[in-house]
């Protein structure tokens, strides 16, 4: 019996390469980049290593970027595990940090605030995720477009807001005013910024695991993704069970966004996220839909972000190299299941 | 029914020599073995030859590796050891291209045609050749091959349109505008009704006319003893044996296929107890909004087998799902015991105690790329012991497995390998197993058996008896009469949505009953 639980099996062996498969073509195809502009592809990615965890500092730097794209991606594991395709993540996160940002600042400092602050935050994404859940559930209209088009509605509402009505007086720039400081999330590294966020994003794997793993609604959420006639035969009522992990999805990019306010940005301003939202279906992806492997791949692809800051000015690469990994990785992971067959047919791979 | 071989003499008079290297064979596996990741040994040492221009029938009990070795042949898996001679001569077929090119085509055990599409997109999609869609050089070709071959199908009608007789025409069509010379067919005829069956062996016969080579999978004996020319009979992973279809008799085959065959107890009928199931003047749309049930009337009552009789695309697949709450009714009422179920919710219907063996299993009936276990507990998920306030108990959910697994006899490497790796008799058994033990009123099994060996198929007979003394009521919905006529208590005819005959097994009459499955009378 233990012994069955600790075996993988064939299919998560299968990601794994798949996986792996996609960053090593990612990695080589980068190198060729490098080696055309001169640069010593070898040496790059020691440089973007050392940028990534070269020193307690870095590392928990690291740790900080990975934060929001754990978050958001463990939402979108859920809903994409229920072939549900939630693009909207990147709207839903501004919109979580904007409520959630109002919220302490109007309950003031301390504790209750900040917990009002994540509370609201991710009722504030779930709340933009639940119209195209609707639609998609109602009127049957493709939540892939959608999700995709309130990300514009709620990133330039967002900028309105900071923009007018709840601009900061005392900036020259259009930002919210900042969170009482008694209300931000706790430093956990004294001399570092890594804060309790970190700890939230980290305690939301198992927790993920287990609601996908554990539950009845992860077992719903399994067969309709995989079937949905088979669900519809077995009673299960697949309106619900897509409504639910689609503002699931909707409820952690929220938090996601909030959670940067109250641990980094303290305030919202129009680059809270360089694409949070985006760079989560990567991650999910590339994770497979698998808490776990999202959680590594959401510090690979934090790794990639803060790595080549430091290779931007120790080698003066710019830092679309950051796009172009991220692109590429999204590319090779399409691309791996097909790859995969080819090799297992060529008898290269045996799995 | 009359067995009539088909057989040409010239093939039980024809003496050749068994080198693999002989052109007379179409196909010579030379030691064949394969074994899957999981452990599972699906051939052994297979060694088998086709000659050219025969119809060979593969028998073997579920599991026995029949699919496997044809898929091996046919490029989608590789053999771990052993060789393929083509014509006399060595080959490797990495993949099904490989294989096509060889001529060498294969009809799965499950509709790999897309039901959307009409038969001309689904011929011209495996044509395409050049990026440039021609479909009037695809329409000339269908053309062609439906004169030679005196087939009658519209290339304009849609897949899901057709009957399963038809469509499993098509996937013969579709091969031989391929121009594939060697057909290798996994079970085509279980789900076909005996007429369906009759037609579609007369086009085999064309093909063996015509100097194309067959492979056919079948469970039943009188379709082998029937067609074939030679027979081999696989169990285990092994060939047991190779024999000319003359030298053949049902005993001996159902002797060769599976060990220890028990002898099947004579069946009892019946006692009949209230009326647990009523359908009145049920109306039912079909997929293209067109009346498919047609103001039917039906009851069942508890501790009686009902059995529905009719070419398939008569409006069983409709009323069975206007029951099951998984199609909505236009008018008429469905009603369980004293209580209305027309048009509630599948899982209300379900809850009540309506169990339901689906004829489409890998799309209706299972999820493939889940773990037996799970598949084992679909309509069970919710309540203990597989699950407690919303926590699923594995533990219970394996534990569950493995007693229907024993007591199903499934075959499956473990109680948690997905479905995937079974064999189609085995996914079969596990719908079954899944339906027969949530303890309901009533029953609703379309082709229960298809795809089952004969020992597998005695035992769900005997399993469909057993609640039937348990005062269960089933609606049995088969293509074949044979099981139709050995299980019901009561016979029902349907044609073009509607009941238009009620016999009773005691004074049954065979010629009429057919005369009403077709419309006639
Ligand atoms: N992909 C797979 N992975 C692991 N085991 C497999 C796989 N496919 C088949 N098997 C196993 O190999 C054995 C032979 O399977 P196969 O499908 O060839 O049987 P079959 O003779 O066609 O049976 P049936 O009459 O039920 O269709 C079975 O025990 C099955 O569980
Ligand atoms: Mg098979």
């Amino acid at each position: 019996m233990v012994e069955r639980q600790l075996t993988i099996s064939r299919g998560t062996k299968r990601s794994i390469v798949k996986a792996l498969l996609s960053v090593v073509l990612t990695l080589a195809v980068t190198s060729v980049v490098f080696l055309i502009n001169n640069v010593n592809p070898i040496l790059a990615f020691i440089y973007m290593f050392q940028g990534a965890f070269g020193d307690i500092n870095l590392a928990s730097e690291t740790m900080i970027r990975m934060t929001p794209i754990l978050i958001v991606s463990l939402g979108l594991a859920v809903s994409f595990k229920c072939k549900i395709w939630n693009i909207g993540a990147e709207g839903q996160l501004y919109i979580g940090a904007m409520l959630g940002t109002i919220a302490a600042i109007g309950i003031g400092g301390g504790p209750l605030s900040l917990l009002a602050a994540l509370v609201v935050g991710a009722v504030g994404g779930l709340l933009w995720a639940a119209g195209p859940a609707l639609m998609k559930v109602k009127l049957g209209i493709n939540e892939v477009i959608t999700t995709f088009l309130m990300n514009f509605v709620g990133i330039y509402l967002v900028q309105w807001m900071i923009s007018y009505p709840f601009r900061s007086p005392d900036t020259y720039f259009p930002e919210s005013s900042a969170i009482p400081s008694s209300s931000a999330l706790a430093v956990i590294l004294p001399g570092t910024r890594l804060h309790l966020g970190v700890a939230l994003a980290l305690a939301l794997v198992p927790l993920v695991y287990f609601l996908l793993e554990r539950t009845t609604f992860g077992y719903k959420v399994k067969v309709v993704g995989e079937n949905p006639e088979a669900a519809r035969y077995g009673g299960m009522e697949i309106g619900k069970v897509i409504f639910v992990s689609l503002v699931f999805s909707g409820l952690l990019a929220g938090l996601a966004g909030i959670t940067e306010v109250m641990g980094i940005q303290f305030r919202v301003r129009g680059s809270l996220s360089p694409g949070y939202g985006y760079t989560g279906i990567v991650v999910a992806l590339l994770g497979n839909n698998n808490p776990i492997g999202v959680a590594l791949a959401s510090l690979f692809l934090a790794a990639i972000m803060n790595g080549s800051s430091t290779l931007a000015w120790t080698m003066n690469i710019p830092m679309g190299i950051v796009d172009l990994m991220q692109g590429l990785l999204f590319i090779f992971v399409l691309a791996s299941e097909p790859l995969v067959r080819f090799l297992e047919r060529r008898g290269v791979l045996k799995l | 029914m009359a067995i009539t071989p088909l057989s040409s003499p010239f093939f039980e008079k024809r003496e050749v020599n068994s080198t693999p290297q002989n052109e007379e064979y179409a196909i010579f596996l030379k030691n064949i073995s394969k074994t899957f990741p999981n452990g599972t040994v699906a051939n052994q040492d297979v060694t088998l030859g086709i000659l050219r221009g025969e119809v060979h029938a593969i028998l073997g009990e579920n599991g026995a590796g029949k699919t496997t070795l044809m898929r091996i042949i046919s490029g989608i898996l590789k053999p771990d050891k052993g060789e393929i001679f083509i014509d006399g001569k060595p080959v490797k077929i990495r993949d099904p291209r490989d294989a096509s090119r060889l001529g060498i085509g294969m009809v799965h055990q499950h509709f790999t045609l897309i039901p959307e599409f009409t038969v001309r997109e689904n011929i011209a999609l495996v044509l395409a050749t050049s990026p440039w869609l021609d479909l009037k050089k695809v329409d000339e070709k269908i053309a062609a091959v439906s004169k030679d071959m005196g087939l009658e199908i519209d290339p304009e009608s849609k897949i899901e349109s057709l009957p399963v007789g038809k469509r499993q025409l098509v996937e013969i069509l579709r091969l031989l505008c391929q121009d594939v010379r060697i057909l290798i067919l996994d079970e085509p005829t279980s789900v076909l009704t005996p007429i369906e069956v009759d037609s579609f062996f007369k086009m085999i016969m064309n093909l063996k006319s015509s100097g194309k080579t067959v492979v056919l999978i079948t469970h039943k004996m009188k379709e082998a003893l029937q067609i074939s020319d030679r027979i081999t009979v696989l169990r285990g992973g092994r060939v047991i044996r190779t024999i000319p279809t003359s030298d053949a008799n049902e005993a001996l085959l159902a002797s060769l296929v599976v060990e220890g065959m028990l002898p099947a107890p004579t069946l009892v009928r019946g006692t009949p107890g209230d009326i647990i199931l009523k359908v009145e003047s049920l109306k039912v749309k079909d997929d293209r909004g067109r009346i498919a049930v047609d103001g039917l009337n039906l009851t069942v009552r508890s501790g009686e087998i009902v059995g529905i009789a009719g070419v398939a695309g008569n409006g069983q697949k409709e009323l069975v799902e206007a029951i099951t709450g998984l199609r909505k009714v236009e008018s008429g009422a469905v009603k369980l015991l004293s209580q209305d179920i027309t048009n509630k919710p599948t899982r209300f219907i379900i809850e009540k105690g309506i169990s339901y063996i689906p004829e489409d299993r890998m799309h209706r009936g299972v999820v493939l790329t889940m773990g037996v276990h799970e598949n084992l507990a679909l309509k069970c998920i919710e309540k203990p012991p597989m699950s407690k306030s919303k926590i699923i108990d594995r533990r219970s959910m394996v534990k569950n497995a493995e007693s229907l697994i024993s007591k199903f006899s499934i075959k499956a490497s473990d109680p948690c390998t997905s479905v995937e790796n079974l064999s189609g008799g085995n996914i079969q058994k596990l719908i079954v197993a899944r339906e027969l033990s949530n303890g309901g009123l009533v029953l609703i099994a379309e082709q229960p058996t298809a795809g089952l060996d004969i020992k597998a198929s005695e035992a769900v007979h005997q399993k469909l008896v057993e609640l039937r003394s348990m005062g269960v009521g089933i609606l049995l919905v088969s293509s074949d009469l044979d099981e139709i006529m050995k299980l019901s208590d009561r016979i029902c005819v349907i044609f073009g949505g509607k009941i238009v005959g009620e016999f009773m097994p005691e004074n049954l009459d065979v010629e009429r009953l057919s005369r009403l499955m077709l419309g006639a009378d």
